[in-house]
């Protein structure tokens, strides 16, 4: 397309921008299509193909969308085309600024690339040409063009001072620092690198160190310093001083055109904005206080410049239909009540209802005491009541709009800086809902100017209400502890109850299950059960040793309380709440283990649970068993240890010959299934062989298969003169 | 109030306001308009805007979207980038036509879907990726690049979010932006009035712009001879500051910035 001639300025300039269009939907196309259209934007192209060119290559490599390898590569094809279109003296200006901007994206990519590759030294020779004439011009050149040069060294100080972050994130431009240059880079000294940054960090301050007037410049500097400050340590000082020294209000003693007001709104409003940013993005910074303080000041100078403004804007607004405006208007008129304007007051401030300075500066206090009772009784006596009424109501509503505004700063974070009570709105910074509704509330009232002004941080530090904080609540004593922590026992059973059984036996999660995944009885019950087994764990075994400790006895008497509980619970309806007792003693039965094993370095007796609670709750339950119940079976199979004294319990049932063969069936299942306690239980049935005589008949069966040779010794005992009775009684049935 | 502002500008301004404006050629500055929900006060303005045929796009600073409900407890809530106008319009007046029509909402909404999908969040945007889906938005040619020159708040606090913001970004893009709030209060009426303040200003401010492109050549400024018209950037605190004198009842900030 470049070589159409006959193709006019216009429809040329159309063909560029469908080749834009294709670049935008695939930034793949860039090399290609830079390296077209380079010719025709070239030096010596008419301005039009001039400016087009270097807007698109500033485009191209300020947008995020084309990665910084990319980028790297695209830069080394265009640095030349942009040396030739800087240094043209006759340049036109609006091709200018867009070379600029281009050069400040490409010089931290020309950096890196020579940092790399140290060899090619020719590119790194193209942009210190091009760096070295947006140095020379930037002085010179008018405010649009200077505006860019000064964000120009910027980029360049951001890449020759040393980063933050010492490992640079990949992929952000921002993060090209000193840090990347090795020491022994044949062609980059990092010395003199980091000096001419230095340079240009105090040339772009000299702006404010001369305190200029020229908002253009002075913005487009302040805008271009929270990255160095956060990013650039090395910086921050130096930057800090600079703006804590400048007054945006200088321009505001002189008289105020419209667009003298402007500047220096603009001026002011931009400082501030960049100190607030930066005390709120780092609060800790030391430079905090100062940058407070200097806020403090710049907003009272603020108010005395804007003050007679806003109070005029404040009035014409209060003309609108709201309801404050209507209950004004039914006041008596002869009286006005100022608004508090911006700025910190003072409580004499809140007070003062006259505009008169002179009045508002003197000092009562030298008016001797007498003299000054004597002034007011006769001043209050011929004061028109209404008149009275309505100053005080005025005061109180002047500290009621304070109080509010120290209700609102909520945020102890922002409340000692919140400049504007507009930062709120920052949604980074809040995010609960409630926050939303309150702006939303906000929102509809629609606050009036003067209300807004208001809002502002002096007046919070002067007014905001001392914080009251209830006294804590007196500590329970032990007893009280175990009496609160018996209730919410009994009250957990409580909700136990209420409880539906678990519709369905569920599917078995296997090694995955939690013990106590939702709300319902089976997970109570876990947390329970644990609750009684572990939770005091470890604090038992010290009230072993100190029996004086009457604290630590309540504790053991919390746990017990819940065993008791629970044991209650389950004989309650033992059959189906079996399967709590066991996995309850299951619990005892780990945690007696665990206590034991944590005891054994240090030699300690610890207190063990689990025989005492499987002997009751055998004991419990066994009274009311009949021949056909299975609940015996299954919870001698079940419960984790078994001894001597437990089956002994068994043997007891054989008292009553109905459970004779419900306590031997237990027992030969366990027999059969339990092999651990086989010789255990053999024993249990051998005693009842021997204790029993209404149970000979089954338990020899179950003998002679089980443990051959018992019966014959046994008869070959009694042959010998032991006891009499066994053999008569086999042979009777 | 409304009578007073603009008034003087009546005459300058081009008339045809409530309708399109007939195509006018040559140099134009891309805008954005933002305020904190991007319904009512952006929204009017990027209407005008687009209208006249400037490229525009708009934002809203706020975390969420809010609307009001059936009482100030009770507001309507949406997420930015992912409800659509349409779709607001519908809920709503499935909900409650009758007050949706009241309070004007709904008349809001029907306006917006006309504009574009739904309400953008400004922290969200990503400056310099290409918008080439927002094809059917109002005021879509000119902002496919993803950046604007001017950007027009609505609202004090929403000028503090956007120079906050941009702050935060660290300037990676070079480019430099003015940042203008033009205080406008939250209703109906307002956002009509400080549409047509905002377009004002716009028409000023592009009417400097084009006179310098329009000042081709040499700028010759190293040479020795001062310059012999001042630049767009350097004008625009004149020009704001005379909009001011037009508009005494929208108050303006005005700061540059860098994307």
């Amino acid at each position: 397309m470049a070589t159409t001639p006959q193709l006019s300025v216009p429809d040329q300039i159309r063909q560029l921008q469908d080749a834009r269009k294709l670049v935008l939907s695939d930034v793949s196309y860039y090399p290609q299509v830079i390296q077209a259209t380079l010719p025709i934007i070239g030096p010596s192209a008419q301005v039009e193909f001039r400016r087009w060119g270097a807007e698109f290559l500033s485009e191209a490599f300020a947008t995020p969308a084309v990665p910084l390898g990319q980028k790297e590569t695209l830069s080394l094809l265009v640095l030349e085309t942009l040396k030739l279109l800087v240094e043209d003296p006759n340049q036109d200006v609006v091709v200018l600024r867009s070379v600029i901007q281009t050069a400040a994206s490409v010089y931290p990519l020309a950096l890196r690339w020579i940092i790399n590759n140290a060899y090619d030294t020719t590119t790194w020779d193209r942009m210190t040409v091009i760096k070295t004439r947006i140095l020379r011009i930037w002085e010179t050149a008018p405010p649009t063009v200077r505006i860019c040069c000064i964000k120009f060294a910027q980029r360049v100080v951001l890449a020759q001072t040393p980063s933050v972050n010492p490992e640079p994130r990949r992929g952000d431009p921002l993060d090209i620092s000193l840090l990347m240059i090795p020491p022994n880079h044949t062609v980059l000294e990092v010395p003199s690198l980091e000096a001419e940054a230095s340079g240009l960090l105090d040339r772009m301050l000299g702006v404010l160190q001369d305190n200029s007037s020229d908002a253009l410049i002075v913005d487009a500097t302040l805008n271009t310093l929270s990255i160095l400050i956060r990013a650039r340590p090395g910086t921050s000082n130096r930057i800090l001083n600079a703006i804590l020294n400048f007054n945006p209000l200088k321009l505001a003693s002189g008289p105020m055109t419209p667009k003298i007001k402007v500047i220096v709104r603009s001026m002011e409003k931009t400082t501030r904005m960049l100190l607030t940013h930066l005390s709120r993005r780092d609060s800790r910074n030391p430079h905090v206080g100062r940058i407070h303080q200097y806020l403090e000041r710049l907003m009272q100078a603020r108010a005395e410049v804007f003050d007679g403004a806003s109070r005029k804007r404040a009035h014409v607004e209060q003309d609108g239909l709201d309801a404050k405006r209507q209950r004004m208007a039914a006041l008596p008129q002869e009286f006005q009540i100022p608004p508090m304007a911006a700025g910190p007051h003072s409580l004499a401030d809140v007070f003062s209802l006259t505009s008169n300075e002179g009045l508002k500066t003197f000092d009562v206090s030298v008016v001797p005491a007498a003299l000054a009772a004597k002034i007011s009784v006769t001043t209050i006596a011929r004061i028109d009541p209404k008149l009275l009424d309505r100053v005080l109501n005025g005061v109180r509503d002047r500290l009621t709009a304070l109080y509010q505004v120290a209700q609102q700063a909520d945020n102890p974070e922002t409340a000692s800086l919140d400049v504007e009570d507009d930062d709120d709105y920052e949604p980074d910074y809040y995010a609960a809902e409630d926050n939303e509704q309150i702006l939303n509330k906000l929102d509809s009232s629609e606050p009036s100017s003067s209300n807004r002004e208001l809002q502002k941080p002096a007046v919070l530090s002067n007014f905001a209400l001392p914080t009251f904080k209830l006294p804590p609540p007196p500590a329970l004593n032990p007893d009280q502890a175990a009496v609160v922590g018996q209730g919410t026992v009994t009250r957990v059973f409580g909700v136990m109850s209420t409880l539906d059984e678990p519709a369905s036996k569920k599917t078995k999660a296997g090694i995955n299950r939690l013990a106590a995944s939702s709300y319902d009885k089976d997970s109570w019950l876990t947390i329970i059960t644990r609750l009684a087994t572990r939770a005091p764990a470890g604090l038992n075994d010290v009230s072993v040793k100190d029996e004086h400790n009457s604290a630590s006895a309540s504790r053991i008497n919390m746990s017990n309380s819940i065993r008791e509980s629970l044991y209650a619970y389950v004989l309650d309806d033992f059959r189906k709440r079996i399967d709590i007792a066991v996995s309850w003693l299951n619990e005892e039965w780990y945690n007696d283990r665990v206590q034991q094993i944590a005891a054994s370095d240090s030699a300690r007796d610890v207190p063990l649970h689990y025989d005492k609670w499987a002997l009751r709750m055998l004991d419990g339950f066994l009274p009311y068993l009949h021949a056909q119940d299975r609940v015996l079976t299954r919870f001698l199979s079940e419960i984790p240890d078994l001894n001597a004294a437990i089956l002994g319990r068994v043997k007891t049932l054989c008292r009553d010959p109905t459970l004779v063969s419900l306590a031997l069936n237990s027992l030969l299942y366990l027999v059969m299934m339990r092999p651990p306690v086989r010789n255990l239980a053999l024993d249990a049935v051998q005693d009842i062989w021997k204790e029993y005589d209404e149970a000979r008949p089954m338990a020899g069966k179950y003998l002679t298969k089980w443990r051959p040779g018992f019966l014959e010794a046994q008869q070959q005992l009694e042959n010998g003169g032991g006891t009499p009775t066994g053999p008569q009684t086999v042979a009777a049935v | 109030m409304d009578v007073a502002n603009g008034a003087s500008v009546a005459a300058a301004a081009p008339p045809a306001q409530n309708g399109e404006r007939d195509e006018a050629g040559g140099y134009k500055l891309k805008f954005c308009t933002v305020c904190a929900s991007n319904q009512n006060r952006s929204m009017e303005a990027h209407l005008q805007l687009s209208k006249a045929n400037y490229p525009v796009i708009s934002f809203g600073t706020g975390s969420l979207v809010r609307l009001p409900g059936p009482s100030i407890t009770q507001p309507n809530v949406y997420q930015f980038n992912k409800t659509s106008y349409d779709s607001m319009f519908k809920e709503l007046r499935e909900k409650d036509e009758d007050l949706y029509t009241r309070n004007g909402l709904l008349n809001m909404l029907n306006r917006n879907r006309g504009v574009k999908w739904g309400p953008e969040r400004w922290q969200d945007w990503q400056v310099g990726i290409p918008r080439l889906e927002h094809t059917s938005d109002r005021g879509y040619d000119g902002t496919e690049g993803g950046v604007a020159d001017v950007v027009f708040t609505c609202e004090e606090r929403c000028w503090d979010a956007v120079v906050d913001d941009l702050h935060n970004r660290g300037a990676p893009l070079n480019r430099p932006v003015h940042v203008i709030n033009v205080d406008i209060k939250d209703n109906h009426e307002e956002a009509l009035v400080g549409g047509r303040g905002i377009l004002d200003l716009a028409d000023s401010l592009n009417k400097a712009a084009k006179e310098e492109r329009e000042a081709a050549g040499s700028a010759a400024f190293d040479i020795g001879s001062a310059t012999s018209r001042a630049s767009f950037d350097e004008r625009v605190p004149e020009i704001v500051g005379e909009w001011q004198e037009r508009w005494p009842n929208l108050p303006a900030t005005w700061t540059l910035a860098w994307f």
